[in-house]
């Protein structure tokens, strides 16, 4: 026998060379399927893989360490850099939770608002991922057809609050600026149209044949493992477990208007797709529902110790003026003292705030509970045993960011 | 396996839907935009280039130098220059502003209790150094000529600077209100 190079070498030695090794492959940060900076170390026995390690804090920015140097309402700017592909569900996020430390009630308008630019944040986020996940998998159309609608949803956004992804829009104890009805009404357009580009992108890969075995039986969880490593959002519910803090705690009119939380049975990744191109219809309905009942009235909450007093009476009134000099300087001077740990929904499951306030303008520590965080943890024992087309597919699947994971 | 599933499998029926979407779309009026050539107007309060309001009386900046933007602005882009004059009164010697910094959170104009600084729609500038992203007083002040002339910077104000009385469901406090004040 000879090798390439013509030397004869004897068939023993070429068996020991052709046997079986573990190969170890370094697959990212910089790769473009693993949206943003995740770095996987993957043992390949051949195609399958043996072990999958990640590696995350390619991205981390102290964003819990600059809250401590900030007061309550410089913090919301830091919170658009989560999870910054549905800003506007970090920034509810966090401004739910500081009015519950603070003990704030929000107006009924401003609930209907934030449920109303929440559940737009969910469609943005479930187009981009429908897009990348189907352009991760090999369907280039759909990424297309998601960012036309994404597109119109961002001009909203730009037309309500002046920014496009880093909104900063809520405001602690209320909001940033009032909706008008044009704007109401040019969003209740986009949700008629809405559900119609939806039925597109099922035309495209519903029952497409490469979808199907890509994503069919691929990535199983089981209910039973997605409890115990605590996913959240539509990855818990894929697995067909019913769990939606929407439903649970009552932040913002979820209460007030009719949806369902969505479900799937097998836990695979098709079923995560499923659950959440259901969420798209239940959003845009929610989003409906609120437009139609949307009450008139204050969008800011009466709790002049922790909202900006009104710009006009920090012209004409000395109090005020003062005041505001304080909020804006040192923070609220009377937040209470204590722990707190709210969590809301957003789009890629349960983001929580978690607060040691010692009674200053700035919180003593800030958690942040992220649901990336989390979902990457569950990622070696969702990708072992599988193949390494899979593990792209899987990634996709559990909606990762990585801005929000590594903070 | 029903005939109706055969002949769905033999026959591709599901890519042929799609494909006939896609064939669709070639006919329907194009969405996208030659973005350098074809430009869209950006929405009021677009959140863009900073501009320091200038007095139309007195033809100067209406910054007093309190320092509330800076203090307010998250990723502290902001620096504020003051010295006292012949009068002992506050003037402002340098405003300026790192570009290249900013989060473009418009926290400084809520933060301003005057109105004296506003971000314009403009959102197309850059440079090659930068020295050239460095805004200073006299640039800040040509921006607010610039994209906020005539009754666009007041209409700006009018809708971005808030809160106002009227978010919080309570009569604004008007010229009558003050008077009144004085009165008692």
């Amino acid at each position: 026998m000879e090798n390439i190079s013509g030397k004869e070498v004897d068939a023993a030695d070429s068996d020991a060379r052709l046997s079986e090794k573990e190969l170890t492959l370094s697959m990212g940060p910089q790769h473009p399927a693993t949206h943003g900076v995740l770095r996987l170390v993957l043992d390949l026995s051949g195609e399958t893989i043996v072990k999958c390690t990640p590696y995350v804090g390619y991205l981390h920015r102290g964003v819990e360490k600059l809250a401590e140097n900030r007061n309550y309402m410089q913090i919301i700017p830091l919170t658009d850099r989560l999870d910054y592909i549905a800003s506007m569900a970090n920034n509810i996020g966090y401004c739910v939770a500081v009015e519950k430390l603070f003990g704030i009630k929000v107006p009924e308008r401003t609930e209907y608002i934030r449920t109303i630019v929440g559940e737009m944040a969910r469609i943005t986020n479930h187009l981009l991922w429908l897009a990348t996940h189907a352009l991760d998998i090999g369907a280039m159309t759909v990424f297309l057809y998601c960012f036309r609608e994404r597109e119109k949803i961002l001009d909203l956004f730009e037309r309500l609050c002046g920014a496009r992804l880093t909104v900063s829009y809520p405001r602690i104890g209320g909001l940033k600026n009032d909706v008008d009805d044009q704007w109401l009404e040019d969003l209740y357009k986009f949700t008629e149209e809405f559900p119609g580009r939806v039925e597109q992108y099922e035309t495209l890969i519903d029952k497409n044949r490469i979808w199907l075995r890509r994503t069919k039986g691929v990535g199983v969880i089981s209910a039973e493992d997605a409890i115990n490593w605590g996913l959240s959002g539509p990855a818990l519910r894929g697995s067909g477990v019913s769990y939606d803090i929407r439903k649970i705690s009552s932040y913002g009119v979820y209460d007030k208007v009719k949806w369902q939380v969505c479900i799937g049975k097998n836990g695979d990744i098709y079923d995560r797709y499923r659950v959440r191109m259901d969420e798209f219809r239940e959003s845009n309905s929610i989003i409906r529902q609120c437009i139609e009942k949307i009450p008139k009235g204050p969008i800011m909450a009466d709790a002049p110790k922790f909202t900006l007093p009104a710009k006009d009476k920090v012209l004409s009134d000395m109090e005020h003026l003062i005041h505001h000099f304080v909020l804006i300087t040192k923070g609220p001077q009377t937040a209470p003292e204590g722990e707190l740990y709210v969590a809301t929904e957003v789009p890629k499951g349960e983001l929580g705030f978690f607060f040691v306030s010692d009674g200053t303008g700035r919180p003593y520590r800030m958690r942040i509970r992220s649901p990336s965080f989390v979902h990457i943890s569950a990622l070696p024992a969702i990708c072992e045993g599988e193949l390494v087309a899979d593990v792209i597919a899987n990634i996709g699947s559990i909606d990762i960011v990585l801005g929000e994971c590594d903070r | 396996m029903t005939a109706n599933e055969f002949i769905k499998k033999v026959f591709f029926i599901e890519i042929l839907k799609g494909l006939a979407l896609t064939l669709r779309h070639f006919f329907t009026p194009s969405v996208t935009r030659q973005y350098p050539t074809e430009k869209r107007e950006p929405f009021p309060g677009s959140r863009g280039l900073h501009a320091l309001v200038r007095d139309p009386e007195t033809g100067r900046e209406k910054c007093v130098g309190c320092g509330l933007c800076a203090a307010m602005c998250p990723s502290q882009c902001i620096h504020i220059y003051t010295s006292e004059d012949d009068d002992h009164k506050k003037v402002v010697d340098r405003y300026e502003v790192e570009v290249l910094r900013c989060v473009y959170c418009a926290f400084c104009v809520e933060a301003c209790p005057y109105g004296a600084i506003v971000l314009t729609d403009h959102f197309e500038y850059s440079g090659y150094s930068r020295e050239e992203l460095y805004y200073t007083k006299d640039r800040l002040l040509h921006n607010w000529d610039k994209y906020m002339a005539n009754s666009k910077g007041r209409e700006y104000l009018e809708k971005f600077w808030r809160p106002k009385s009227e978010d919080f469901g309570v009569p604004a406090a008007g010229h009558h209100q003050a008077e009144g004040k004085k009165a008692t």
